[in-house]
């Protein structure tokens, strides 16, 4: 199990300024779970998953897998960015190999791990395309392959279908639901959109900017009807989520001048 | 149900960027034509001015006087050499030269985008030395190493340093620092993040410093050749200008435009190989 413990993140800005970016934030992301960091822009998010994934140092607090404390990036934490981050001079299925060449996996038992991963993700035909000829789902796609080929014990996601158009976005966020019924790893995911977080999280923390924290926490269990059903629009009517949902969007606009002095 | 969605919407996106492309090569197919013809515009230009002699010979020879030229000057010689020789002084120096400043130019560059304490000690003399036109210290190496081939071929290295050493490093700067994380994540060592990211990342950079350093070179060849040389086109061309043979001169420049056509084809046509991706991700 992974465990953020008072993890506090403080940056000086530019001007000399202190931000205060990560205030004693403490949580838990169970196995089999999906937890969803879900907050107005600025409120700290990245911040918190780069420090899970290592690429952040913590100016307080510890983050534990296992009771073990991490501070650098490994193979047991896959991420999936929001900007696509595949390598334009391998194709598909390089790509997707990457993690398992660096760990020194002969070339065909990597093929045949990553075309696995292609055929999880409804890729198979592209595997010997230069990522650049797919297109923004499709990239994300291969992102998520790629993250998930060195079977990391959790998957960290920051607003990885953010820039994707909403159709686009419900196909990702049900292949994101199929898949983690399947792999049950563990997810942690970002979103300022509270639909898409109520409907993939299992867990759901609720952030605040200035200083970053967690105003509020809910459980919900629409990502496993989502995962069977493959159908979200029963799910965006059902009355629990509805009401989920404006409580929610009543928490993140109260503050409204607070954060949207931050987000300009 | 089991969710793997649309390939067909997929499909039809990929045909589509496929599709787009034939028109956008047939466009670059178009320029060429309009670039061809305006060679072709500029020789009748010229032909058309020699024959009704808007400028005498001397100043303009024809055409067909410098093909004549050009002939005599591959069999019998001029200065001291056959063309061929001089062509081979020449591109001999560039040679040396070229692979003094990849050789040199890529690992200092890589070294220098990498780590601060390179960069602080080797960024000064690189940059004041880098200042100077080549020429003015010409002299002084001269002075240093005699008037043989060491001074040209360290003079040249310098002008084909520079540029290539500056491109590695920007190229090591513009990484994508999420590239890197990425590698990271996925249990990257530090030298597998150099080996599989910084280095191809960079790759399309150091093209860019290796063309500029291609044609820093060739003209402070030149220029070295025209003032302190025995053999070599810049030599050629100002033994001919000593002599007013003009169509001489028109030679030594042609045989000079051909070098740099050659080299940029050269280069676009291994950069198409090596990093077909530029400007793409
Ligand atoms: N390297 C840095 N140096 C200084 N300040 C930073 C740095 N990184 C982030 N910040 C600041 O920390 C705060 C939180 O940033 P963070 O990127 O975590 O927000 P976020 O919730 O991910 O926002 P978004 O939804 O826009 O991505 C912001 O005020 C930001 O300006
Ligand atoms: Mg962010």
């Amino acid at each position: 199990m992974l465990s953020i413990r008072n993890a506090t993140v403080k940056f000086e800005a530019a001007d000399g300024t202190e931000i205060h970016a990560l205030d004693r934030v403490s949580f838990d992301i169970p196995p089999d779970s999906i937890v969803v960091a879900l907050g107005a822009s600025g409120c700290g998010k990245s911040t918190l998953l780069n420090a899970i994934a290592g690429f952040q140092s913590l100016t307080e607090g510890q983050i534990l897998i296992d009771g073990l404390p991490v501070d650098k990036p490994g193979g047991d934490r896959g991420v999936v960015f929001q900007k696509d981050t595949l390598l334009p001079w391998s194709n598909v299925l390089d790509n997707v190999a990457l993690g398992l060449r660096y760990r020194g996996v002969p070339k065909l038992e990597r093929y045949r791990q990553a075309r696995e991963l292609l055929q999880l993700v409804g890729l198979s035909d592209f595997e010997t395309k230069p990522p650049y000829e797919l297109s923004g789902g499709m990239r994300q796609r291969v992102g998520i392959a790629r993250a998930l080929a060195t079977d990391p014990k959790i998957l960290l996601m920051d607003e990885p279908f953010g820039a994707l158009d909403s159709l686009t976005r419900e196909n990702m966020q049900q292949l994101l639901a199929t898949v983690w019924a399947k792999t049950r790893k563990q997810v942690f995911f970002i979103t300022h959109s509270i639909e898409e977080a109520l409907a993939l999280g299992t867990h759901i923390l609720v952030m605040s900017p200035r200083p970053g924290r967690i105003v509020a926490r809910y459980e919900a269990d629409f990502v496993r009807t989502f995962a069977a059903t493959g159908d979200l629009g029963p799910i965006l009517s059902h009355p629990r989520f509805v009401s989920l949902r404006e409580e929610i969007r009543s928490i993140i606009h109260t503050p409204a001048s607070h954060n949207e002095r931050h987000a300009a | 149900m089991s969710a793997v969605i649309e390939p067909a919407v997929a499909i039809s996106e990929v045909k589509r960027q496929r599709t787009q492309q034939p028109r956008r090569i047939k466009k670059t197919h178009g320029t060429a034509v309009i670039s061809f013809a305006t060679l072709i515009g500029l020789l009748a230009l010229w032909i058309i001015a020699t024959k009704y002699h808007f400028a005498s010979a001397l100043f303009l020879p024809s055409p067909s006087d410098v093909a004549v030229q050009a002939v005599a000057v591959a069999s019998e010689g001029y200065a001291n050499g056959t063309l061929l020789d001089h062509i081979l002084a020449s591109l001999g120096r560039i040679g040396v030269a070229l692979a003094f400043g990849i050789g040199l130019g890529i690992p200092v560059g890589l070294l220098m985008g990498l780590n601060r304490w390179a960069k602080g000690i080797l960024g000064v003399p690189i940059d004041i030395y880098w200042g100077l036109p080549p020429l003015a210290y010409l002299p002084l190496m001269i002075i240093w190493l005699g008037i043989g081939e060491a001074s040209k071929i360290v003079l040249l290295s310098l002008a084909a340093f520079a540029p290539i050493c500056f491109a590695a490093q920007a190229g090591v700067r513009s990484v994508p620092q999420e590239r890197i994380n990425a590698a990271r994540s996925l249990g990257a060592t530090s030298y597998q993040v150099f080996t599989s990211i910084i280095f191809p990342s960079a790759l399309p950079e150091i093209f860019t410093g290796v063309r500029i350093a291609i044609g820093a070179t060739l003209s402070t060849l030149v220029a070295a050749e025209l003032i302190a040389a025995q053999s070599g086109v810049g030599y050629m061309i100002m033994s001919a200008a000593n002599f007013l043979a003009t169509d001489v001169v028109f030679v030594g420049l042609i045989v000079i435009a051909i070098f740099a056509f050659a080299f940029a084809t050269g280069m676009r046509f291994l950069e198409n190989r090596i990093a077909p991706w530029k400007g793409k991700l």
